[in-house]
């Protein structure tokens, strides 16, 4: 098994200047931090039609009212950050902002598995027998020998396809045949209970057990926590 | 009269109906939103049917009107789509409730 660099593309290159856009990671570094409450606002307000963060404050009460830690405590500081952070994604139209929520997915991806182990690398391919596993990479990997992973990262449970599911148990099956061992899975910045039923929907003939399902609520497993 | 957890669960599925319409164009994910809506609609009963008497958590009616207003404005049927999955974890983290 051998992980390479992928060859970019045009969709990479372009890709590329948002993945380095300083408000990713700024993200990114917030929500690898965040509680999961925290994690859904910013998911709510990237995906938002209202640009009022009063607006925001009202639908989360236990980070924003009176219950909520007070103004200068961390944790109430993180929330005000991560709405702010959030409300700048939404403000970037349509198109772009869907790119940006992608690449803060897998930035956080990133982060998390980051705190557990290493290397930790991007956009990478991998060739069993010389033989690549699929044409495109792999969105973040874990180049370690003996415990090697592969990550596909998506917004939201409507990424769930077939044929990303597929190039996942391509990869895990590519490496058994090597006699060698790959962790798989696939990590979702949506609620569990819909990425469950998209999964199963869209398996096909994959044998779900061979990949791992990290949403929203369990982001925190990537970095061997317990979910906040 | 104060306002209940059922008060308050009632609309958010109404809320989440409005969605479910705005999302019905998208034709070739008719399944994922029937899913959508069997999987969500009976956490949100089992709350309904565990704590629905129960007086309403401070601050969640604001946060369910908040929603409403939310689910009311989007009018992009991709978007309707993914928050039909934002919209009930809201809901229920303003109920102090888990997904």
């Amino acid at each position: 098994m051998l992980f390479m660099e992928a060859r970019p593309d045009g969709r990479a290159v372009v890709y590329a200047h948002i993945q380095a856009d300083p408000l990713v990671a700024r993200a990114a570094d917030l929500l690898a931090a965040g509680t999961t409450t925290q994690r859904l606002l910013a998911r709510a307000v990237m995906n938002g039609e209202s640009t009022d963060p009063e607006h925001w404050r009202a639908m989360f009460p236990s980070l924003f009212g009176p219950a909520a830690p007070a103004v200068g405590d961390p944790v109430r500081d993180r929330s005000e950050d991560l709405l702010a952070v959030s409300l700048a994604v939404a403000d970037r139209g349509e198109q772009t902002r869907s790119q940006f929520r992608g690449a803060i997915v897998e930035a956080l991806t990133e982060r998390l598995l980051a705190e557990r182990t290493g290397p930790v690398r991007r956009e990478r391919r991998i060739l069993f027998d010389g033989r690549p596993a699929e044409i495109h990479p792999y969105d973040v990997t874990v180049e370690r020998d003996g415990a090697a992973e592969a990550w596909d990262c998506k917004w939201g449970a409507r990424g769930i396809k077939g044929d990303v599911i597929h190039q996942l148990d391509d990869a895990r099956r590519g490496a058994g045949a090597e006699g060698g061992k790959l962790l798989v899975g696939l990590v979702i910045f949506d609620a569990r209970r819909s990425c469950e039923v998209r999964l199963v929907r869209e398996r096909g003939p994959v044998a779900l057990e061979g990949l791992k399902l990290i949403a929203l609520e369990g982001l925190d497993r990537l970095a061997g926590r317990k979910p906040s | 009269m104060s306002t209940t957890v059922a008060d308050l669960i009632a609309r958010a599925r109404a809320a989440f109906e409005t969605l479910a319409a705005t999302a019905e164009p998208v034709s070739e994910e008719f399944q994922y939103l029937a899913d959508l809506e069997t999987v969500w609609g009976a956490r949100l009963k089992s709350v309904a049917d565990a704590r629905g008497a129960d007086p309403a958590p401070v601050g969640a009616e604001a946060a369910i009107e908040a929603l409403e207003a939310e689910a009311s404005a989007i009018t992009d049927p991709h978007r309707a789509i993914d928050w039909m999955s934002t919209l009930p974890q809201v809901a229920l983290a303003a109920l102090g409730e888990a997904a």
